[in-house]
């Protein structure tokens, strides 16, 4: 035995034998396996986190079955219909002290369920904690219809009569005259919507304008209104007219209403301008409830937020965080490269430059907070507000520039971000061999002719490389951004019809901080939980394809150094 | 390269030559800015924090003569515009502080004025009492309102109350307090007993109703010594005997009854005691004695009860006769027997600047903002400009044990902001520094071992095959958002460990041990199997680890509740630990996780880059394995190793999102696991957007954004230079 404790792995493989547990411990081989250990808890706990949001992000979606309950409590028979959220087991004594004085028939824990009940307003509250064991029957009807609201969230339950102007409609087949009805208002809704969109905010921006006008005439001592006050008759008149078509629509979205019966016995009248879809989703069969699956998801990642960000889909966010970060990579691209190539092919080598590489290495492990600080004190506070004293005076007291705004955030985030750009630049200009420079330039190439024939395409692949990483990192950044420009929910896109077309200086909605603002300032957390996992799925998927991206460059760009070196 | 510089080339077109210049020109000034930009951050957050410790200083701006010999008050409006002068016929006159010119004059009192008193807690109403022993009220306001675009102030003076005064006859002194609705009036009577009026739904415009009363017997002492100060809200009475120095508390919060809290003297030793002036909010005092010393006593918990204490002391040479306070903070003003007046800060223990006034003023006031002083000689009255913005910050403040009003002894305490105008600001950094310690620990007490472990096993172990799935499966979780993390953390974690406590610490302990169980089992079979799974390893403990962890949370609750008879975290609370549902622990594993890639990675390169032929010489030499990892692979990369937990533990300190939203952000000092904290980088999340501009809150801010860059700053750069050097040593080797 004392041979084999001696022996290195490879040999004792070929003399295997049992081995005493003392020994066993004493090779050393239980560490090796501790060490496994050790990556497979981190394997588990990477799928199991990402797993987790994508299962829970994505069950948001399944319109799930709504299953009517019977049960009888302390308070006596009652009867709900809902979806069930959850279900968990409830310590026996803690049931038992709750105060209810009931006795459990049964040994072992007792199970509840959380009903997500809708009808708020009618029901109160809209999730309800029930006990598994008060259940006396379940039931899925078939007829029962899942609405969801513009406003209150969902509503459950089957159509009583559906009425036009307040009368009474008769249909062979209500459900298919409540679908088709629900048509009729989408379509106005959203001929309202490009009302308001296309003329009346423009014409509200255009009088902002007209005013500012006013305003920086007057502070030039200049007192002539005859002009503008022509445009803005002008303008108000064309508002008058437009206001008068949205009125007309509105009517028209009043006309229809629909009585639902709620389970327990209780009416409800639902005006269908409050409706933007309906489904019966115990109806449905697999393929149906997928078409609906996926309609949802497109409905998440297309249209904006409702009810304080708890419902709706999350496009204004997804926009502002794909906008900002490409303007983020618009100004940290040249500088990023510039500044590596001057470190690696102009500076001349020495301890000056070293420095400098370590500094610039290290400002990537700076936390982001400070950049954020760093941001809202000098640009938005110093920069912007001197922008606005400069430019903008017609418009104060309001700032323009001296708040957080879009064009902040980038160049907050380009700072953040810029050494992650340099260093992989860098890594790539000196990946090139110094034959291929060398030999460019005995061709009687100039310094710079071989930079942007030979060096820089070459380097390309790492350049890219470090803008994804960059991307990446940009757009998980929150911290910063909670500073210098983003906001729970901006009233208008940074882009619209309006000249300039680009705002720079609106303030936007952001994937991450759509996160943290629903998860945690949200009244309604219950409500919110779902949307907020669909939004952290959204967000991983976002980065992690960026970072695979990244990665799969990069070895390609390996794969081509190693060609051209031979 | 030098030897192909394009002037040299003959032939050379001129426009290549130009782009060459050009381009070399632009890379510079791109390279060299950029790295500018890089040294602006730094000197930027400098430019932020140094007026914060700018010294203080009181400069004499106009020296101008009286209208009057008879002013006796002055007072002036929030920008100091104008300035008010009362006199003692009872007539006030405003003054334009441009030229001192008088604006206007109007008689408001018949009778001439015998005493003023400021009303406290309002600072533009004074409460007269005439030569007739009649109390009134005067309010002086300065309206600003504009006029085709010209800024006018309106100056109004009026009598409050309709005019309605309140009988003094007889009285020796008295003190007025006033809140929205209620009017509080003190009175020493002749016979040394005190007499609380209280006045219910009190409105400028109206006449008072008649009060409820309240009679406090006397304390036995020459009333002509003592003095009656109403304390904060009006629920507390001081009362000071001025030869002696002796106190007397009252708790008057009910106009039905009173008691004495507590009696003492303010010097314990000999001197007189001079002259008491009550802080902003009145939760403190200043008191001066006779022989230079000026001490700050608060009300606050004593023993049992409530009562005094002296909390800090400011000596001086010459004696002390004159203290004014500032309006908005808690700064002073004090004046001693030479006529040198003496500008300081009682939070942060300051004695900020001096200004010598050559005689001892009839009167001083501070404006209300605080940067201009009037003193009120006997026939001229002068104005000083007072530059003193950040008087409440200092390093003893922002680091040590400050004595703050109403706490019981000198504490650590963050605590920037309130809904009273008169509350005290603290900002002591060390809670936030001990929160983000804290924090920082318990992420690397879970990360270091499990990146370390894991990094060892995928450089030395795992196969080929493996590593290039497992090394960029885990580095990109350095990608995740820590946003997500945080979400998860407070949303879905925190209620999880909350219900689970025992499994979740059990957690660190079964699947370990199970996967050595396991793993001594693969021993006893044949090795044409287990030779085929080497390398693999890693991936075999998985689905072993996650039986074993849901196997303990499924029963590691009935286990404790096996032996205790109740859960952990009803067992914890029995044992007097409370427990935070956002807690320590819970940043312990959520920002772990997100620190585990960084040091995973680096230390990974580390290890796999220790040179071959090492490990091939001690393997040669008979050393086992895991002999030759402890001996020589883990000794020639410890530095790398160093390095990469030196980079976690600045990710740690500077994280944010993880702790804002697992944590529940309070500035406690408490290392227990089960409790949050609150951090650097939380606390400039949280306060930064709601900071005014240029104010000590807002710089201090900024400090705290240098300290975190300049921790991790330091951090990255040992690690840096360790790295580099390590890369040295494996090309030497």
């Amino acid at each position: 035995m004392e041979t084999s404790e001696r022996l290195p792995q490879e040999h004792r493989k070929l003399f295997r034998e049992r081995m005493s547990l003392g020994l066993w411990f004493k090779s050393g081989e239980p560490w090796v396996w501790l060490t496994a250990t050790a990556v497979g808890t981190s394997i588990v706990a990477v799928l199991g986190l990402i797993g987790i949001i994508a299962v829970k992000g994505l069950a948001h979606f399944w319109p799930a079955d709504v299953i009517t309950f019977e049960y009888a409590n302390e308070l006596g028979a009652q009867m709900i219909a809902g979806e069930v959220v959850q279900s968990e087991r409830v310590p026996r004594e803690q049931f038992e002290e709750s105060g209810t004085g009931r006795v459990l028939d049964f040994s072992g824990d007792p199970t509840r369920l959380m009903i997500k009940s809708g009808n708020r307003k009618v029901n109160a509250p809209d999730f309800r904690w029930i006990y598994a064991h008060d259940i006396t029957e379940r039931e899925k009807q078939q007829e029962l219809i899942t609405f969801e609201r513009l406003e209150w969230g969902n509503a459950y339950g089957t159509i009583v009569e559906l009425r036009q102007d307040g009368a009474a409609v008769s249909a062979t087949n209500p459900w298919r005259e409540l679908n088709t009805r629900i048509g009729r208002v989408v379509d106005l809704r959203r001929q309202a919507q490009v009302i308001q969109n296309r003329s009346i905010d423009r014409i509200n921006y255009k009088l902002e304008k007209l005013r500012l006008k006013q305003r920086k005439r007057e502070l030039q001592g200049n007192f002539k209104t005859s002009d503008l006050d022509q445009q803005r008759e002008q303008l108000n008149q064309e508002y008058a007219i437009k206001e008068r078509e949205l009125n007309d629509i509105g009517i028209e979205l009043d006309r229809d209403e629909v009585v639902i019966a709620i389970a327990g016995g209780r009416q409800s009248v639902i005006p269908l301008r409050n409706i933007v879809r309906a489904w019966q989703p115990n109806a449905m069969n697999v393929f149906s409830k997928f078409g609906h699956y996926c309609a949802s998801i497109w409905a998440f990642l297309s249209e904006g937020s409702r009810e304080a960000n708890t419902e709706g889909g999350v496009f204004p966010a997804l926009f502002g965080t794909v906008l900002m970060v490409l303007l983020m990579s618009v100004l940290v691209t040249p500088f990023g490269v510039i500044a590596a190539v001057y470190l690696r092919e102009y500076a001349r080598q020495g301890v000056f430059v070293r420095l400098i590489r370590i500094a610039v290495n290290n400002l990537a492990g700076v936390p982001s907070i400070v950049y954020g600080v760093f941001g809202l004190g000098f640009f938005v506070y110093l920069v912007g507000g001197t922008i606005d004293s400069v430019f903008f005076q017609a418009a104060k007291p309001a700032p323009t520039f001296g708040t957080p705004g879009l064009i902040w955030a980038s160049l907050t985030l380009a700072l953040l971000t810029v050494p992650v750009v340099i260093v992989s630049t860098e890594e790539g200009l000196t990946r090139i061999p110094k034959a291929l420079r060398e030999g460019s330039l005995a061709l009687g190439a100039t310094k710079a002719e071989t930079l942007f024939k030979v060096v820089l395409p070459m380097a390309s692949p790492s350049i890219l490389t470090g803008i994804i990483l960059a991307i990446a990192r940009a757009a998980g950044e929150v911290a910063p951004l909670m500073l210098v420009g983003v906001v729970k929910l901006a009233p208008t896109l940074p882009i619209d019809g309006n000249f300039p077309f680009l705002h720079l200086d609106r303030k936007f909605m952001h994937l991450g901080f759509h996160i943290y603002d629903v998860g945690f300032q949200s009244p309604n957390v219950d409500a919110a939980r779902p949307l907020v996992f669909a939004t952290a799925l959204l967000l991983v998927i976002i980065i992690i394809v960026l970072n695979l991206t990244a990665i799969a460059l990069r070895n390609r760009l390996e794969a081509r150094y190693r060609e051209a070196l031979n | 390269m030098a030897s192909t510089s394009p002037q040299q080339l003959p032939g050379l077109a001129l426009g290549r030559a130009l782009v060459d210049r050009l381009t070399k020109v632009v890379v510079g000034v791109g390279g060299i800015a950029v790295i500018a930009a890089i040294v602006l951050i730094m000197g930027y957050f400098v430019w932020v924090i140094v007026p914060m410790f700018a010294p203080a200083s009181i400069k004499l701006l106009n020296s101008v003569e009286l209208p009057t010999d008879e002013v006796i008050f002055t007072t002036s409006d929030d920008r100091f515009e104008i300035l008010t002068l009362i006199n003692a016929d009872g007539s006030v006159q405003f003054l334009d502080t441009t030229d001192y010119k008088t604006l206007s004059n109007s008689q408001v009192l018949s009778e001439p004025i015998k005493q003023l008193k400021p009303l406290y807690p309002l600072a533009d109403t004074f409460a007269v009492r005439t030569t007739a022993d009649d109390l009134m009220f005067l309010k002086i306001t300065h309206n600003v309102r504009f006029d085709q675009d010209e800024r006018r102030i309106e100056n109004k003076v009026e009598l409050l109350f309709d005019a309605n005064a309140i009988n003094l006859t007889g009285v020796v002194d008295f003190d007025v307090y006033r809140s929205e609705t209620k009017l509080r009036v003190v009175t020493l009577q002749q016979d040394g007993s005190l007499l609380l009026e209280e006045y219910q739904d009190v409105d400028d415009y109206f006449e008072l109703e008649e009060p409820r009363t309240l009679t406090i017997d006397s304390w036995n002492r020459n009333p002509e010594e003592l003095t009656v100060m109403l304390g904060p809200g009006g629920r507390w009475l001081y009362e000071f005997e001025e030869s002696t120095g002796d106190y007397r508390l009252l708790n008057v919060a009910s106009i039905r009854r009173f008691s004495v809290e507590d009696t003492g003297t303010f010097d314990d030793t000999d001197g007189d005691f001079v002259v008491t002036a009550p802080v902003l909010g009145r939760y403190s005092f200043l008191v001066a004695n006779d022989r230079g010393v000026l001490d700050h006593w608060t009300l606050g918990p004593v023993g049992e009860g409530q009562g005094l204490r002296k909390i800090r002391s400011f000596k001086f040479k010459d004696p002390i006769v004159q203290i004014v306070t500032e309006h908005r903070r808690k700064g002073f003003l004090a004046i001693d027997t030479v006529g040198t007046a003496h500008l300081g800060y009682t939070t942060s223990e300051r004695k900020l600047a001096e200004q010598p006034m050559n005689v001892v003023p009839k009167a001083v006031n501070f404006s209300p903002r605080a940067d201009r002083l009037v003193a009120l000689q006997e026939d001229v009255v002068d104005v000083f400009k007072v530059s003193n913005k950040h008087p409440e910050a200092s390093w003893g403040t922002l680091w040590g044990r400050v004595a703050y009003e109403g706490y019981e002894k000198p504490v650590y305490s963050w605590q920037s902001s309130s809904a009273d105008t008169d509350f005290e600001p603290k900002f002591s950094l060390a809670p936030l520094l001990f929160g983000s310690i804290k924090a920082a620990f318990y992420a690397m007490l879970v990360a270091t071992p499990l990146a370390i472990m894991g990094a060892i096993y995928t450089a030395v172990f795992m196969s080929e095959g493996m590593r290039k799935i497992v090394k960029p499966g885990i580095e990109i979780m350095a990608a995740l958002p820590t946003v997500i993390l945080g979400f998860l953390a407070g949303l879905w974690l925190a209620p999880i460990v909350e219900k689970n406590l025992t499994a979740i610490m059990l957690l660190v302990v079964i699947p370990p041990v199970g996967v050595l169980i396991c793993a001594y089992l693969t021993t006893f079979l044949p090795s044409r199997i287990t030779a085929r799974f080497e390398g693999w390893f890693g991936a075999l403990t998985v689905p072993v680890i996650l039986l074993l962890s849901w196997l303990t949370l499924a029963y590691g609750e009935s286990i404790w509740q096996f032996i205790f008879g109740t859960d952990m975290r009803m067992w914890l609370e029995n044992q007097g630990i409370e427990y935070d549902q956002r807690n320590a622990l819970i940043i312990g594993i959520a920002m772990g996780f997100a620190v585990i890639p960084t040091i995973f990675s680096i230390s990974e390169d580390a290890i796999y880059g220790v040179p071959r032929h090492l490990v091939q010489g001690s393997l040669a030499l008979g050393a086992t394995r895991w002999q030759t990892l402890v001996r020589v692979v883990l000794l020639t990369a410890s530095p790398g190793i160093f390095s990469a937990v030196m980079i976690g533990m600045g990710r740690a300190v500077g994280e944010t999102m993880i702790v804002l939203m697992a944590t529940g952000n309070t500035p406690i000092m408490d290392i227990n696991l089960f409790q949050g904290m609150r951090t650097f980088a939380a606390n400039i999340a949280v306060e930064m957007p709601e900071s005014e501009v240029g104010s000590t809150h807002f710089r201090i801010l900024f400090l705290t954004a240098l300290v975190l860059f300049i921790i991790t700053f330091l951090f990255n750069t040992i690690a840096e230079v360790v790295r580099q050097r390590l890369r040295a040593r494996y090309g030497n080797l």
